[in-house]
């Protein structure tokens, strides 16, 4: 079986509206997280979010989504998939061949509008534009739509790691031959059913996060959405290639429903299997884009997975002090950024840890560097125990 | 509406809090997992606790984003089913939640195929589950996809008018490559996205030929029809590939309609003994049931199909 390469990027996020806008605010340390101005919650004040400053409808009209009930998460995932299959080279028909797959991860979907979602839930007349929009499938039913595509289409929801299973699922077509090439990714923007359910939970920072810092108080919320194109390497000859996907990993935590067990046994054991699929040692992995949210449980959990798998463990770092934590689209976003992290041999910094945790002692990378990275590992981990670990390697 | 059991084997304290959609599901899955070591937990739905999620939508609006309690919000996430049946059974495996709406089972069961293609000595538990919450019958019930009109499930197929009915329902099952013992044989799964009856026609068409050489006929077609005049014409071009030896039949008088009913279809192929003559559209002249196709819709834009064979046949009337 010959390798599965990434020939296409896309991505946006609270630091940009591209891969080389992202890649540029994470170079240069500028963080994306603020104070909320387009999203209007109760908690614009009090939770600072990775938001992107663009207005749904001026993105809708950018990308000339005129469809009735086209959401914000739809309109997201439109760009970053328009930037990727760009990037790739692909042209409408590759795009809709029936050997083309697109595997999405979403958490959120159309459940952005609150209001709307509130009226045709609980009132028995005059439906909104947005009856068949609400749910996670919305988001890829509306790529199929508009680029009529007839290959194998999937949605998956397994929380914060949908978007890395969807990349995880896409290679797995690809190796069992169910598709020559996976577009797969994943979008969430923001919404008041999970700005108030993290917030319930009590792991909403009110101020910038700090993953992996002792003093760590939660989680900021985040929206984007990031695709990745897979292709067989046979197929792309020529072609300009980022990085290898070489492994993969799922398992559950099967602890607790909202929290990860004190010795992370998910994240420990989708990082090993992800090692076993790509077949290497821990110590050839380079670099850890970890999930790091911020919160007092993951964090520490994480870093006793790290702790136990790798002994010391590699340079890691949390990218979710930039954007946020984008949720479904978090795997994804953050496999863009492992994917930079190889194609530019370099290192992003973290930003914002001042003291490590003392039960692990371990301190994330805060300087930008230009390093040799053979294998970048990408870990996320959801509610409910999903854990995903990815593994992108240099080609 | 489906009938819930006592669900034995789930400690009160924590039914107590699960929506149906997670007590169905889990309630369906138990007796397979008690019984047997799955290496991974794969499900199919299309949303999960829908009660739980507007209940918790339904608090942030009433109470303008005021104190909330987060268990709705966490029993609301679709991945909530296939995470308490992980929970329950510490089971550390695979463990996924494809969410695809009308094709949320078909995915899910592609990868099911694929994880026995990757470790063949492995087996799954494998289950489709969705609920009818007042929220989702209404968000539904104003899109035009229920009739009307009152109907009873008995004259669902001679209506003729627009919509159908709604339906609720979880199907589990242990897949594996051991075929001693086996129920049935899942030979493949494919789907596509179209509203063009002939795309359908054609791609039923080529599923046959690569699933059924020469040879081989299908015994049995159990279709997806709805009672939806939107969508007959989708099964009357799947329809129209079968000869007279083919008895075609229908399920959707049972369990009604939703995004994973064809978790039920490939269900009731394994469960029965009989085919009873309510379910029954066209008699073929097959003398047993060997070779069952199952093709369903899901709101004339989601098409699956499903090759299933059946070692010990299955007789074909009453």
């Amino acid at each position: 079986m010959s390798r599965i390469l990434v020939t296409g990027l896309g991505v946006i996020s609270a630091i940009g509206n591209n891969a080389q806008e992202n890649r540029k605010a994470l170079v240069e340390k500028k963080c994306g997280i603020s104070t909320l101005s387009l999203f209007n919650t109760r908690y614009s004040g009090l939770r600072p979010c990775g938001e992107i400053k663009t207005e749904t409808g001026k993105l809708l009209s950018t990308l000339q989504a005129k469809e009735k009930g086209t959401t914000r998460s739809s309109a997201l995932a439109l760009h970053a998939f328009h930037e990727a299959v760009q990037d790739a080279g692909l042209t409408a028909k590759d795009i809709a061949s029936s050997r083309t797959a697109l595997v999405g991860g979403s958490t959120v979907g159309g459940m952005c509008l609150t209001d709307e979602l509130y009226h045709d839930a609980n009132k028995s007349e005059n439906g909104s534009a947005y009856l068949s929009s609400y749910d996670c499938a919305s988001v890829n039913l509306y790529l199929q739509k508009r680029y009529q595509m007839s290959g194998t289409i999937n949605t998956i929801n397994t929380a914060c790691s949908s978007s890395a299973n969807a990349i995880m699922y896409g290679a797995r077509l690809i190796k069992n031959g169910f598709a020559k090439r996976v577009i797969a990714g994943g979008a969430d923007s923001l919404a008041k059913f999970t700005i108030n359910g993290f917030n319930a939970l009590h792991i909403l920072s009110p101020e910038n996060c700090t993953p992996f810092d002792k003093d760590r108080k939660g989680l900021n919320l985040g929206e984007a959405a990031a695709f990745v194109v897979l292709e067989r390497e046979e197929d792309v000859k020529g072609k300009k290639c980022y990085a290898a996907l070489s492994g993969y990993g799922n398992s559950n935590d099967a602890f607790h429903a909202s929290s990860l067990s004190e010795e992370g046994d998910g994240p420990f054991l989708c990082m090993q299997t992800a090692l076993q699929v790509a077949g290497l040692d821990t110590a050839a992995i380079s670099f850890i884009n970890a999930h790091g949210t911020a919160t007092e449980n993951n964090d520490l959990a994480e870093s006793r997975a790290m702790l136990r798998l790798f002994g010391t463990p590699p340079p890691f770092v949390s990218t979710k002090a930039f954007t946020g934590h984008t949720l479904g689209a978090a795997g994804a976003v953050e496999a863009v950024f492992s994917i930079l992290n190889l194609n530019y041999q370099e290192i992003y910094p973290g930003i914002h840890f001042t003291h490590p945790i003392p039960e692990t002692g371990l301190i994330p990378e805060t300087h930008y560097r230009k390093t040799s990275l053979q294998h970048v590992m990408s870990n996320s981990f959801g509610f409910g125990g999903n854990c995903t670990s990815l593994i992108f390697s240099k080609v | 509406m489906a009938q819930e059991t006592i669900y034995p084997g789930i400690p009160p304290s924590i039914l107590r809090r699960m929506g149906k959609a997670v007590r169905m599901g889990i309630g369906a899955a138990i007796p397979i997992a008690q019984q047997n070591n799955v290496d991974g937990i794969i499900i199919g739905t299309a949303n999960g606790g829908m009660e739980d999620c507007i209940k918790f939508l339904n608090q942030i609006k009433d109470y303008d984003e005021g104190m909330l309690t987060p268990g709705n919000f966490v029993q609301s996430t679709p991945n909530a089913i296939a995470a308490q049946i992980g929970l329950l059974h510490k089971n550390k495996g695979y463990n996924i939640t494809h969410v695809h709406r009308g094709l949320a089972f078909e995915n899910a069961l592609l990868d099911a195929a694929m994880l026995l293609s990757e470790n063949p000595h492995h087996q799954y538990l494998l289950g489709g589950v969705d609920e009818i919450s007042d929220y989702n019958y209404n968000i539904d019930w104003l899109d035009g996809c229920f009739k009307k009109e009152k109907i009873s499930n008995a004259e669902l197929y001679n209506s003729n008018s627009d919509g159908t009915i709604a339906g609720e329902g979880a199907a589990m099952f242990l897949v594996n490559n051991n075929s001693v013992n086996a129920v049935a044989k899942i030979n493949a799964v494919q789907t596509l996205h179209t509203t063009n009856e002939e795309d359908v026609r054609q791609a039923l068409k080529q599923f046959l030929q690569q699933q059924l050489p020469a040879a081989q006929q299908t015994d049995l077609l159990l279709t997806g029809e709805n009672g939806d005049a939107r969508q007959s014409k989708c099964y009357i071009a799947a329809e129209s590939l079968f000869d007279s030896h083919t008895t075609i039949a229908r399920f959707k008088h049972l369990c009604g309609e939703f995004p994973t009913a064809s978790a039920i279809a490939l269900w009731l192929v394994c469960y029965l003994k009989k085919l009873p003559q309510h379910m029954i559209k066209r008699q073929g002249t097959a003398s047993a049931v060997r070779h069952i196709i199952i093709c369903n819709n899901y709101r004339g834009l989601q098409h699956g199909f499903m090759h299933i064979t059946l070692e010990q046949g299955l007789h074909n009337s009453i």
